[in-house]
């Protein structure tokens, strides 16, 4: 792409680490951060919250592990038992 | 032990049985035309998504046993970064998948049921919310836009655009080593002061455009010091825009970072997300 933008594309093979690590940092902060707080009956409190991502930090900066969790995204479904005929 | 303490017993702490971890919530029309030959696997192993429908609302949930999701235990396990990490990405890839193909409302990691009829109860109790939240995010996606500062960038093209700084710099030049070094340091607080100014205008004015071209925008904390390549984060955004707008988005983005490149500003865009940041009423 003949561009001075940079687009980092979710669910995009991602080729290069510096941008695994960026782009599972950003996912993590959605999904951690984000979102909808619902109150169900067990919920994870916000010091929780902050606390996890201290250690999220530690742990991306580790390219491979980074990349183990990055694999996840394309995990496939493995059925976990028979379906009822519906 | 004596019989006064309180029960502090291993069933207690970790109890048995599966509750219900959910990850978005649809309209039960949409929810239901979902191809489910490709659905995701679920946060935990061991059981499968299920859709949970009370007033035409649905929630996206699966079976999590308690002895590892109850409160307790959660807290034990979320001290591990990896295993939460691992959680937070199947619950990404589960709610990414349904909001491509439809409107949902992303809950944040971590909301627990015991059993189908507290969802049930909630779905009723919260409908009015969770409509208008649909509603608002219909045919819609969020955008991230990451603004980084490449600062030795930006000092030299503050100092090649400023008469004043290229003045003073020639003065220095001819002084006495004595004069010269003052004559400097005075340079670069001023260059200082203006590349603070730069890149506040610089922030404003990305906000400004692209929130013309959206539909809503969130100005998000900055968690760590990220320094890339592009240079150190400066700020983050979220904007929620009309799929159907994306085009003019992009283009709008594209253009400003074409005018801030050689000021040593780069912008980043990254997405389509589901809505996370726009999940609010």
């Amino acid at each position: 792409m003949d561009s001075s933008f940079e687009q980092v594309t979710v669910g995009r093979d991602v080729e290069f680490p510096g941008d695994a690590e960026l782009s599972l940092l950003e996912t993590l902060d959605h999904v951690l951060n984000r979102g909808l707080v619902i109150a169900g009956e067990i919920t994870i409190s916000v010091a929780d919250v902050d606390l996890i991502f201290v250690g999220l930090n530690v742990l991306v900066s580790s390219v491979e592990t980074a990349h183990e969790v990055l694999r996840e995204r394309q995990r496939p479904n493995v059925p976990t038992a028979k379906r009822a005929d519906d | 032990m004596s019989e006064s303490e309180p029960r502090t017993s291993e069933q207690d702490k970790y109890p048995s049985g599966d509750g219900y971890y959910v990850y978005c919530i649809a309209e039960t029309a949409s929810a239901e035309g979902i191809v489910v030959d490709s659905i995701p696997a679920a946060i935990e192993e061991g059981a499968d998504l299920e859709l949970i429908s009370r007033d035409k609302l649905t929630a996206i949930a699966s079976r999590v046993p308690l002895s590892i999701f109850g409160e307790e235990a959660l807290a034990e396990r979320l001290s591990d970064a990896a295993w939460t990490a691992i959680r937070a990405m199947r619950h990404e890839h589960v709610v990414e998948h349904f909001a491509k193909q439809t409107s949902v409302v992303p809950l944040r990691f971590g909301t627990i049921y015991l059993d189908r009829s507290g969802i049930e109860r909630m779905l009723s109790d919260q409908k009015e919310q969770l409509t208008a939240i649909i509603l608002k995010l219909q045919g819609r996606e969020e955008w991230g836009v990451n603004v980084y500062c490449d600062r030795d960038a930006l000092l030299e093209n503050i100092t090649s655009v400023s008469a004043r700084l290229r003045e003073m710099a020639a003065a220095a030049k001819q002084a006495s080593p004595g004069e010269s070094y003052l004559r400097q340091k005075k340079i670069d607080a001023l260059r200082a002061d203006e590349a603070k100014v730069e890149i506040e205008r610089a922030i404003g004015e990305i906000e400004r455009k692209l929130t013309a071209r959206s539909d809503g925008v969130t100005k998000l904390r900055i968690l760590t010091v990220e320094t890339t390549e592009h240079g150190e984060l400066k700020a983050k955004f979220a904007f929620l825009v009309l799929k159907v707008e994306f085009e003019h988005f992009r283009l709008a983005a594209e253009e400003l970072a074409r005018q801030m490149e050689s000021a040593g500003i780069r912008i980043e865009l990254t997405g389509p997300w589901p809505a996370y940041n726009f999940a609010a009423p």
